[in-house]
């Protein structure tokens, strides 16, 4: 495998090692080990303290790894999720260019920690709530450490249901902003242009194509997902 | 956000013919724009200043909001015309900068204090329908706490006008001016005043139908905001469309009834007959639930309002 593609992104809880497992024998070229959407609070802890044997497990098998974070919480979830080999973060529902900045601090004081090389840890922020997008370019100026941004789950955050059209409300010109923001800081675009009656990133392998072609089209240049059987579509068509 | 008003439909009208002004409480609107701009010849304006006081109690008595929509080249005399008690809200037409709403916002703030009107009562709602207003659209919706509720709908004639573009062509030509306004309301934590993108290619303004197809549709991506109407045909269809139905209301127990279920388990949703259950989709269903809520008691509201001018005017024809 060639270790530099980033084409399929396969979210899975950090917390479930089953979920984990298949994740690193999906084909997803990066592996994120979700501490935020699909953990129970009552098991963050848990997540937490897994994630050092759930990050090694992906490795094993050759795909990248990232861990998603809450900038909330983003010290406890960084001191768990921050060890060698792990490839980057991704900050959910970034919309805070200081909290950018203070994520960035602690990344490089647990790089020099725990040995990494510094600046080995790269960010992709989650433009998922209206202030996010709104201030996109400052908050994706805030730290050479970003290397992408997403929409991720921008259409269940803010609440964008589907027009009569099909497409989902606001995300044709969420998706555009997007594009020329990333490109026009020399990042990397991800995601993909789903439309009804797909929700979230879920979405059957075919609609998941669709999707991926439309998203080639606009500029993005690889997608976030939630199911194995989406990884395959994604790693043709942004291929 | 602070609880949303409830603003389905609304009718503008020209504020010098008494027989809009006087018959609107038998509308049903949930508010009025009592118009001192376009629907008014500039050889009339003076007069309709003049009318502005005792027109907003004739909209009131129905328990309909009275709105005033001045002149942008008449801010002074206009807003000096239109502040009094019982007026929710100016409309300020092709405001361009935040400037010009902080200049609004201190003229009113003057007037509801000379006129005895508790300070921070009336909204202003700027309405963006030139090139320069889009540029500066964050700017204009944070320029003052008076404004509530934001967007740009469907770009409108002056819009049309000002960008050079076609008004009833089958394609969806706004789709940067919605979004740059839905997203400022949005990040501003505002009312969001938006509408999903159909085609008209007839120009109509009157077909109950029509208008009814499109308030269902922005009801379904979680619009609530409406309004805008120019011919009373259009109005019940507005309040029916942006009222949950009963079976979204249904629909809605249903949800939260799957969510308890997902509750008691570590899963972080559930899949049931196809659909995913998660506090995405629990979040919606409460959502949906209250505002259920607010229409019905918008509603009970009207027709009280309604009923009680009903009997003052039986009274008073039994007098004569």
């Amino acid at each position: 495998m060639n270790n530099n593609l980033q084409r399929s992104w396969l979210i899975v809880p950090a917390s479930s090692a089953d979920a984990v497992a298949k994740a690193a024998k999906s084909g997803a070229d990066v592996v994120v080990l979700d501490l935020v959407e699909l953990v129970r609070d009552a098991q963050k802890p848990a997540a937490r303290e897994q994630c050092r044997a759930a990050m090694d497990a992906v490795r094993a098998c050759g795909a990248q790894v990232f861990a998603q974070i809450d900038p909330q919480h983003h010290e406890a979830d960084l001191r768990a999720s921050v060890w060698p080999g792990l490839d980057g973060i991704v900050v959910s529902r970034a919309e805070s260019p200081a909290r950018i900045m203070a994520i960035d601090k602690v990344l490089t004081a647990l790089e020099t920690e725990r040995g990494m090389p510094a600046g080995a840890i790269g960010m992709v922020l989650a433009l998922e709530t209206a202030r996010g997008n709104q201030d996109a370019y400052e908050v994706a100026s805030a730290s050479r450490r970003v290397r992408a941004l997403t929409l991720g789950r921008a259409d269940l955050v803010m609440d964008l249901r589907p027009e009569p059209s099909g497409e989902i409300h606001q995300m044709p010109y969420l998706m555009e902003r997007l594009v020329i923001i990333a490109r026009a800081l020399n990042v990397t675009p991800l995601g993909a242009w789903w439309r009804a009656p797909d929700r979230g990133l879920l979405a059957t392998a075919e609609n998941t194509l669709q999707a991926a072609k439309r998203g080639r089209a606009v500029g993005f240049k690889g997608a976030l997902c939630l199911r194995a059987d989406q990884v395959e579509p994604l790693n043709k068509i942004y291929a | 956000m602070a609880q949303q008003k409830v603003r389905r439909s609304g009718l503008t009208m020209p504020i010098v013919t008494p027989r809009f002004v006087d018959q609107a409480w038998r509308r049903g609107c949930d508010f009025v724009t009592l118009d001192l701009e376009d629907s008014v010849p500039q050889n009339r304006k003076d007069y309709a200043r003049t009318l502005v006081k005792e027109s907003i109690p004739k909209v009131t008595r129905a328990g309909t909001e009275a709105f005033v929509r001045i002149n942008h080249e008449h801010l002074q005399a206009d807003t000096a015309a239109a502040v009094w008690p019982g007026l929710s809200r100016i409309k300020y037409p092709k405001t361009e900068t935040a400037d010009e709403v902080r200049a609004l916002d201190a003229l009113i703030t003057r007037y509801e204090r000379e006129r005895g009107i508790p300070s921070g009562t009336i909204e202003i709602d700027p309405g963006i329908e030139t090139a320069v207003g889009v540029t500066n659209v964050y700017d204009i919706a944070a320029a003052s706490p008076r404004i509530k509720e934001f967007g740009a709908t469907n770009g409108g004639y002056d819009m049309s006008r000002d960008l050079g573009v076609e008004m009833f062509v089958p394609y969806d030509q706004f789709v940067y001016l919605r979004g740059e306004a839905n997203l400022a309301a949005r990040a501003l934590g505002l009312g969001v005043r938006a509408a999903p993108f159909i085609a008209n290619t007839t120009g109509s303004v009157s077909d109950g139908n029509r208008a009814l197809r499109l308030a269902e549709a922005a009801r379904a991506c979680g619009l609530r905001v409406g309004g805008g109407g120019l011919n009373p045909a259009v109005v019940e269809s507005h309040n029916i469309g942006y009222t949950p139905s009963g079976a979204d209301v249904r629909d809605a127990h249903w949800v939260l009834e799957q969510f308890e279920r997902l509750q008691a388990t570590d899963a972080p949703w559930l899949e049931v007959e196809g659909r995913v259950i998660d506090r995405y989709e629990a979040e919606r269903a409460r959502g949906t639930l209250q505002w259920a809520e607010s229409c019905a008691a918008r509603n009970r509201e009207k027709a009280e309002a309604v009923a009680k001018v009903r009997a003052q005017l039986e009274q008073q024809q039994a007098q004569q």
